[in-house]
């Protein structure tokens, strides 16, 4: 099997580079979390669709953080329930933290989902996880249409000519996650 | 030998078997300022200062690679903050790392400035007076504090550089393997490595301020500095074009001369890329800057050039290869960047011309900037003749032929910095909507990554400039030329303002083209915060991107807004170099306006920046090593910057954490007591995702505990309304900066006292519309905060 190629294709971190999965099984992923994050960033408001996805997990009860101006969207979609604005930077200083008390107050994350970020910024931020936030473990996955080496997991990168077939796999891990 | 006396000029080559004894000169130095406690920190001197710093804004890390291969043990992999072979972890090795890009950014400008200052006492002697004019008494800031030193004439940086270069090498020492293992203080080695840069940078403008006359406080400079056309659409492509590349201005300088010297002003052009051109435009009346870093492959490849003459920093290191792709000779001039060519610093003008011209020699080195002018512009006039004919431009032809062939296998997405959508772009152009194409030529950083990896050979760069021309032709923008110093006599008029807050904030948009979202967001950046009556100092690669858009009156910002150091100014401080000038408009603030000693006495003024002095610099396409140095030369100085997304991958940030209350206790120095402050400012160095992200960062980054509720009532005014404005929301922290209702915003005070009393559950007596509990401090007029327990005037 050929190597998977970053979406930055000198993006290569070293030995520890994430996998590729299909929907489900990161859905699946995801349903394993005891606390996990929804981590957005500003290119979810490039469509809709990314938005309601977004707003449908934070449904199931994953608190969001809003970063870059990606709030803007949930408070147009007059969504803000479990939605606060954190700087993506600000906050993975915080994540790596173990005694940082989370957006609620509770407590840090055992796991975070990285959505519609622009790519070099959360590829730098999810590096910070993996490489710091180590005990206890974060464990980070992107559901963004590019290939993430340094999440555990994340999809394989979708040209935009596969943009339909990109909404159908976020679809699909929508209902998998429980 | 009589003792030297003072004002005595003897040169030494007039004296055999003389020793000079210094004892006099130490007693004039004297006569300006007693000397602080820090004159010529080294490695150690300044580690209390950056500790404090670093305890509070902790230094974070997101690895650009996990690895280390910097000696014979690796690689070794370092993930999981692993150990290598020589016992470093992966956090003091990107410390390390982060002191090596210091390294590389200040050796940059100081090796600048040391070539810069041999070359000019070769043409103007050493006693060249360093003389601002009326306005400008405290000439050299940084080298007051940092040196202990007041130059009288540019010979005095010898010493200086003499002190930054035995620095530079004692920190390089410290990278090697089995050296220093501590993350912590390879922070504070790079904040000592910033500090040196920042000293480089003044030391460099200075130099070329007083021996080229760029503006300073005499007629005609500070806010009257003329305008200079800024654009690819700017230049006159019928006359013969020089095209001058780079930091180091003596070369361009002297083309400048030559076609003075020979009634040519307007017979040839003389346009700039990047900060060559920012100090030509300094020194030349008629020169034209083409374009910011950016555009310096397009600018090439598009052909304007018929001569290309480089110097130092920032230019392509395939530059030879792209002047011979469009028939421009080749002329380099500094040695530190020779491309393999032969120096022909002694040979023949002529001669040197005729092998140009005839193609015998694809580029010359010239090492002599004095001889450079001669060349360039006999060549350039010649080339001239030559490449007429010559359209390097697509033809429509060829435009449709490549847009139709590509098969939108989207390799160059995956290659492209910014991951732009190429195929798609191509797509739809060959379908008969040019639009999405033209519109990447802005979003391109011109990397040229991409073309290489098509397997179509699709020139894409070409593709897109078609796709772009009729834009680009029409880009015609007007920028201030870089008026250098800020004045003693505008600070004595805004230090007050903004030390109390009534002036919100300076915000300092500097550094490289590696944007995001294209050059649009530097305009936005300076619009915003010019309307809101912060004060705006540009330089470097931004300075040039901002003048590129225009406003619906057709008005740049430097058209638009004064240049006064005042409320709404626009000031393009100069080239990269020149962004010291910032750093010293802050360290006069606190010299001039508050009167704190300045010589050698880096802690306390910095501290009193930190803690007094809103600024907030802005390096939104921050790219090179230069640029690290340079933000964490700022950094030291207690000036918070926001980079980029693109700026994540410098790997380290200096992030505070307003949930830790501890990291928040400073000093009140009137009395020694400890006071729990409000996070101002939050951060001292933090990456954006967007533009509409960094505004309301930016404005919340200029909060001070010094504020006056006058003050802080109108930062929080914009803090809250650019919010509002771009991310459509309250922020989640305004509160954290409200001490007193008095705090608030005037129009919104009820509103928002009410939300206090809702969402945060404050206690408002609402009779006397009042916050009785809730903040994490009050408001006193008379708190006087330092991080410096020396600075206690009398222990409680
Ligand atoms: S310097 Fe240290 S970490 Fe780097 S390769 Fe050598 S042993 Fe490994
Ligand atoms: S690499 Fe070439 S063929 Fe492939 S999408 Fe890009 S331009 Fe088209
Ligand atoms: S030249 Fe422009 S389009 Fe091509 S890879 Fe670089 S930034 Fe992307």
């Amino acid at each position: 099997m050929g190597m998977e190629i970053p979406f930055d294709v000198a993006n290569i971190p070293g030995p520890e580079m994430g996998e590729v999965a299909p929907p489900e099984v990161i859905g699946n992923y995801i349903s394993s979390a005891k606390r996990p994050l929804l981590v957005v960033g500003s290119e979810i408001l490039r469509d809709d669709f990314f938005l309601e996805t977004a707003i449908e997990i934070g449904k199931k009860g994953i608190p969001i953080a809003a970063t870059g101006h990606s709030i803007r969207g949930f408070v147009e979609k007059g969504y803000t329930e479990n939605v606060s604005y954190y700087n993506l930077h600000e906050l993975t200083n915080c994540l790596r933290d173990p005694s940082w008390k989370g957006l609620d107050g509770k407590g840090n994350y055992d796991f975070v989902i990285f959505f519609g970020i622009v790519y070099y910024y959360a590829s730098q931020m999810l590096s910070c996880i993996k490489n710091f936030a180590i005990d206890p473990l974060i464990r980070a996955v992107s559901i963004d249409r590019y290939y993430h080496p340094q999440a555990r997991m994340s999809f394989t990168n979708i040209s935009p000519k596969m943009e339909e077939g990109y909404k159908d796999m976020l679809n699909r891990l929508v209902s998998s996650v429980k | 030998m009589e003792a030297l006396k003072k004002g005595r000029i003897f040169t030494i080559s007039d004296l055999q078997n003389v020793r000079i004894s210094i004892g006099e000169i130490v007693e004039e130095e004297r006569e300006w300022e007693p000397m602080g406690p820090t004159p010529m920190p080294s490695i150690s001197t300044l580690r209390g200062w950056d500790f404090t710093l670093l305890n509070r804004y902790k230094p974070f890390y997101a690895p650009f690679c996990d690895m280390c291969c910097l000696c014979t043990y690796g690689k070794c992999d370092l993930s999981g903050n692993k150990k290598g072979a020589c016992g470093i972890r992966m956090d003091a090795q990107h410390g390390r790392i982060v002191l090596l890009a210091c390294l590389v950014g200040c050796s940059a400008h100081c090796g600048h400035g040391r070539h810069l200052l041999h070359d000019m006492i070769k043409k103007f002697g050493g006693d060249v007076p360093i003389d601002f004019g009326p306005e400008v008494d405290v000439e050299a800031p940084l080298t007051r504090l940092v040196c202990g030193i007041k130059p009288k004439t540019i010979r005095d940086y010898e010493k200086v550089f003499d002190y930054i270069e035995e620095q530079i090498v004692q920190l390089a020492d410290a990278l090697h393997t089995g050296q220093e293992g501590s993350y912590m203080d390879f922070e504070s080695k790079a904040l000592h490595m910033g500090m040196l840069d920042s000293l480089s940078k003044e030391a460099a403008d200075i130099i070329q301020i007083a021996c080229y006359g760029m503006p300073t406080s005499y007629e005609g400079g500070g806010p009257d500095v003329p305008l200079v056309d800024v654009g690819i659409g700017t230049i006159d492509m019928t006359k013969p074009v020089v095209l001058v590349i780079g930091h180091n201005v003596p070369p361009a300088a002297d083309i400048g001369d030559y076609l003075t010297e020979n009634g040519l002003e307007d017979k040839v052009e003389l346009a700039g890329i990047c900060c060559t051109s920012i100090d030509t435009a300094r020194v030349y009346k008629k020169a034209k800057i083409a374009a910011a870093l950016g555009r310096q492959l397009r600018v090439i490849r598009m052909g304007i050039a018929d001569v290309i003459v480089v110097d130092e920093q920032c230019i392509r290191a395939d530059i030879l290869e792209l002047c011979q792709r469009v028939h421009s000779p080749l002329i380099v001039t500094n040695d530190k960047a020779m491309h393999g060519l032969v120096d022909r610093t002694d040979d023949d003008a002529d001669k040197i011309v005729d092998d140009l011209v005839s193609g015998r020699v694809p580029g010359v080195v010239i090492l002599d900037p004095e001889q450079v002018g001669e060349v360039a512009v006999k060549t350039v006039i010649q080339m001239d003749k030559k490449r007429k004919g010559l359209n390097l431009i697509l033809s429509d032809e060829e435009f449709t032929y490549y847009v139709n062939d590509c098969i939108q296998c989207g390799n160059c997405t995956l290659a492209c910095p910014n991951g732009l959508r190429i195929g798609e772009a191509n797509q739809s152009a060959a379908s008969g909507t040019i639009e999405p194409l033209a519109n990447l030529f802005d979003l391109c950083v011109g990397c040229g990554r991409c073309e290489q990896v098509c397997k179509k050979h699709i020139p894409i760069i070409d593709v897109i400039t078609k796709a772009a021309y009729p834009q680009i032709k029409e880009e015609k923008g007007r920028m201030r030329i870089g008026r250098g110093p800020v004045w003693d006599s505008e600070i004595r008029d805004v230090g007050a303002p903004i030390v109390l807050g009534t002036i919100p904030g300076i915000i300092a948009p500097i550094g490289c083209g590696n944007y995001p979202n294209g050059t649009k967001d530097a305009w936005l950046i300076v619009k915003e915060f010019a309307e809101r009556n912060y004060i705006i100092t540009l330089t470097g690669c931004m300075a040039i991107d901002a003048a590129l858009w225009k406003d619906e009156e057709g008005k740049t910002v430097y058209e638009q807004h004064h240049g006064r150091f005042d409320a709404g100014g626009v000031l393009n401080i100069g080239s990269c170099v020149s962004n010291a000038h910032i750093h010293d408009a802050a360290i006069k603030v606190a010299s001039i306006f508050a009167g704190r000693p300045l010589r050698g006495n880096y802690e306390e003024i910095a501290d009193y920046i930190l803690s007094r002095v809103g600024a907030c610099g802005v390096a939104w396409g921050a790219m090179s090593q230069k640029a690290a140095s340079i933000a964490t030369g700022f950094n030291r100085l207690g000036v918070p910057a926001v980079v980029g997304p693109h700026g994540a991958k410098y790997r380290r940030a200096f992030l505070g954490r307003p949930d830790l209350k501890e990291d928040w206790k400073i000093i009140d120095a009137t009395d020694g007591s400890e006071v729990y402050v409000e996070p101002g400012p939050q951060d001292l160095l933090v990456a954006c995702e967007t533009v509409e992200e960094a505004l309301p960062m930016m404005a919340k980054l200029c909060f001070r505990p010094s504020d006056t509720d006058r003050g802080r009532s109108i930062k929080l005014t914009h803090y809250i309304d650019l919010n509002l404005k771009y991310l459509n929301a309250y922020p989640p922290d305004w509160h954290l900066f409200v001490r007193t209702a008095t705090d608030l915003p005037i129009a919104k005070k009820a509103e928002l006292l009410k939300k206090l009393e809702d969402e945060q559950g404050w206690e408002i007596d609402w009779k006397m519309k009042k916050i009785k509990e809730g903040p994490i401090r009050g408001y006193d007029p008379s708190f006087n905060p330092t991080n410096l327990k020396r600075l206690i005037r009398e222990k409680k």
